[in-house]
C-alpha cells in the first residue's frame, strides 16, 4: 500500500513540480542562447533582460515553491475534506506519513539537482568550466591542509547532515501542522504557534547542551552548531586546530545528526500518534 | 444473522459537550438502516467513529468483529457530507484511486452507472456542480463491494429527481450480506426504502426499530413519529 501511496502522491505533486522545473530549465536555454549570440539590436535586448528576469524569478519560485507544496499538500490532502479520502482508505495512518515524507524529501533534493543544472546550463561555458575546476581543487586541498586524511569523512558527514536536515524541516511542518489541527478553530494559526514553539524549544535544548558541553570540555573554543559561529581562532597554533578540526569531524558534525535524528523521530512519533487517536477533521 | 456493527456503551465528548452518550447499538448484515436525529445530534459523530476518523472516549466498536482500522476500512464504504475528492483530478483519475486502493471496488459498474447519469468520466472535478460532484461520489462509494455502507446526508445536496435514481442505485447495488446505514434528516424521502430506523437524540440512541413493527404498532409513517418524538 505505501508503493500505491507513494505513487499517487507523486503523481499528485509531479503536476505542479514538473512543469515548473521545465520551464526553469527552458529559461536557461534561452538565457545559454542570448548570452552566446553577442552584440544584440536593442528589441532583442530588451527581451534579453526580461528573459533574464523571469529566469532569475524561476530559480527563486522552485526553491520556495517546492517548500510551499509541501506545507500545502500535507494541510489540504490530510487535514482538509481530502482527509475523509485518505484517512478512510485501508491504510495505517503511518503509511500516510512515510508517502508524503519520501515524496517530500524526493522534490526537495530534486530541486537542488534541477537548479545546479540549470545553473550549469547557463554558466558552462569553457572558460567558466575551468575556473570552477580550479576552485573545487582549491577548496579540495584547502580541506586536506586543515583537516588531514580525514577529509573525505567531513564531506560524507556533511551529505548526511544535509539529508538529515530536509527530513527534519519536512516531519517539522507536518508535526506542527498536526498538533494545530487539534484545536477545533484557528487550526491554521495553531499550526504556526506550534511551529514557533517547537523551534524556540529545540533552540533552547542546544544551546542548554552547548553550553553543558563546552564546560565540560571545550573550554578552548565556544562552537554552536545551530548558529554557525565559531569564534575566530588566532595565531597558528597547531594543537589549537587539531582540536577543533577533532571536534567539528568527531562531536559536533555528529552530534548535530544524532540530536537532529532524534528530533526527527519525536516529531514522526508525535504526527503518528495524533493522527491515529486523536484526529479531528472539521 | 450475524451482526455487521456492534456498538457498546459508546461515548464521545467533544470539549464540554457531549456528542455521544453510552450508545449501544447491534445491526445485522442485509438491511437499509436509517440513521435519523436532528441537526447535530451525533449521526456524523457516530458514522466517523465506525470508519477511524475519531476514537471513542470509551466504550468499544466493532465492525465484522474488528475494531477500526486497516481491515475493517477494507469492507466499509463511506460517503461523508464532505466533496472528499481532489479537485484537480479527472472523474476517471477518482476511479483508478479507488481501484488502487480497495480490492472490492468494481470498476466496470461505476462506469455503467457514469454512462446512465450521463456523466463525462474525462471532466475534472472542479468543472462539475456541487451536486454532480455528489453523484460521482456516490457512484464511488456504491460501486464497491463492501459489508457496510455509511451513507451520511447522501440526498442532501441534490435535486428530487436525482434523489429517486440515487436511492435506487443504493438499494439495486447492495447485496443481500451487506448492510447500508443511511443518515439523513429528509426522512419522507427515503421511508419507503428503509427496513429498520435509529432514532438518535442529543448523543443518545432513543429507538431502534424495524420499519413495520413501527408502522404496525404505532399506526403513523417513520415522518410523523420522528416529529413527534423530536418535537421542539
Amino acid at each position: 500500500m505505501l508503493a500505491k501511496l507513494t505513487k499517487h502522491e507523486l503523481y499528485a505533486t509531479g503536476r505542479i513540480f514538473l512543469p515548473l522545473y521545465s520551464i526553469m530549465l527552458l529559461l536557461s536555454l534561452i538565457n545559454r542562447g542570448f548570452s552566446s549570440i553577442g552584440e544584440l539590436s536593442s528589441p532583442f535586448k530588451t527581451l534579453k533582460g526580461f528573459m533574464v528576469a523571469a529566469y532569475v524569478i524561476s530559480i527563486v519560485a522552485t526553491l520556495v515553491i517546492t517548500f510551499v507544496i509541501i506545507i500545502l499538500r500535507f494541510y489540504k490532502n490530510l487535514m482538509s475534506d481530502e482527509g475523509y479520502l485518505m484517512f478512510t482508505l485501508p491504510v495505517k495512518p503511518s503509511q500516510l506519513i512515510n508517502a508524503k515524507l519520501i515524496v517530500s524529501f524526493l522534490w526537495n533534493i530534486l530541486s537542488i539537482f534541477v537548479v545546479a543544472t540549470s545553473l550549469f546550463i547557463i554558466l558552462g561555458t569553457s572558460k567558466n568550466l575551468e575556473m570552477f575546476r580550479g576552485l573545487l581543487d582549491l577548496a579540495v586541498t584547502g580541506l586536506k591542509s586543515t583537516f588531514g586524511s580525514s577529509y573525505p569523512i567531513l564531506i560524507a558527514e556533511y551529505i548526511i547532515m544535509i539529508f538529515v536536515c530536509t527530513i527534519y524541516q519536512i516531519l517539522m511542518i507536518y508535526v506542527s501542522i498536526a498538533i494545530g489541527h487539534l484545536l477545533n478553530e484557528h487550526k491554521v494559526i495553531g499550526s504556526f504557534a506550534a511551529y514557533i514553539a517547537i523551534n524556540t524549544i529545540i533552540q533552547m535544548l542546544v544551546s542548554i547542551i552547548v553550553l553543558i558541553w563546552t564546560n565540560l570540555e571545550l573550554s578552548i573554543f565556544t562552537y554552536t552548531p545551530y548558529y554557525g559561529t565559531t569564534e575566530t581562532i588566532t595565531g597558528n597554533n597547531v594543537n589549537y586546530s587539531v582540536s577543533i578540526v577533532q571536534a567539528i569531524t568527531k562531536q559536533i558534525i555528529p552530534f548535530s545528526i544524532i540530536f537532529s535524528v532524534l528530533c526527527c523521530v519525536a516529531f514522526y512519533l508525535v504526527t503518528n500518534y495524533i493522527f491515529k487517536k486523536k484526529l479531528n477533521l472539521n | 444473522m450475524s451482526v455487521i456493527l456492534e456498538c457498546k456503551s459508546l461515548t464521545k465528548k467533544f470539549g464540554s459537550t457531549t456528542a455521544l452518550f453510552n450508545v449501544n447499538l447491534s445491526l445485522e448484515r442485509g438491511k437499509i438502516i436509517g440513521l435519523l436525529g436532528p441537526n447535530g445530534s451525533g449521526k456524523t459523530t457516530l458514522i466517523k467513529i465506525i470508519n477511524g476518523l475519531l476514537v471513542p472516549d470509551t466504550g468499544s466498536i466493532k465492525i465484522a468483529g474488528m475494531n477500526p482500522g486497516v481491515e475493517s476500512k477494507k469492507i466499509v464504504s463511506y460517503l461523508p457530507e464532505k466533496t472528499y475528492l481532489p479537485d484537480w483530478m479527472k472523474v476517471s483519475e477518482a476511479i483508478s484511486f479507488f481501484k488502487d486502493f480497495y480490492g472490492d471496488f468494481e470498476e466496470k459498474r461505476a462506469y455503467d452507472m457514469l454512462h446512465r447519469l450521463n456523466l463525462d468520466p474525462t471532466k475534472r472535478l472542479k468543472t462539475l456542480s456541487k451536486g454532480t460532484k455528489e453523484k460521482v461520489q456516490l457512484i464511488l462509494v456504491m460501486s464497491r463491494r463492501a459489508n457496510l455502507y455509511c451513507l451520511d446526508e447522501p440526498i442532501g445536496g441534490v435535486d428530487p429527481a436525482a434523489r429517486d435514481y440515487i436511492l435506487n442505485t443504493i438499494i439495486t447495488n447492495y447485496d443481500e450480506n451487506a448492510t447500508v446505514i443511511i443518515s439523513t434528516h429528509l426522512i419522507a424521502d427515503i421511508e419507503n426504502v428503509l427496513d429498520e430506523v435509529v432514532f438518535i437524540k442529543e448523543g443518545s440512541l432513543v429507538l431502534h426499530a424495524p420499519v413495520d413493527e413501527i408502522r404496525e404498532k404505532e399506526g403513523k409513517s417513520i415522518d410523523s413519529l420522528f416529529r413527534e418524538v423530536f418535537r421542539c
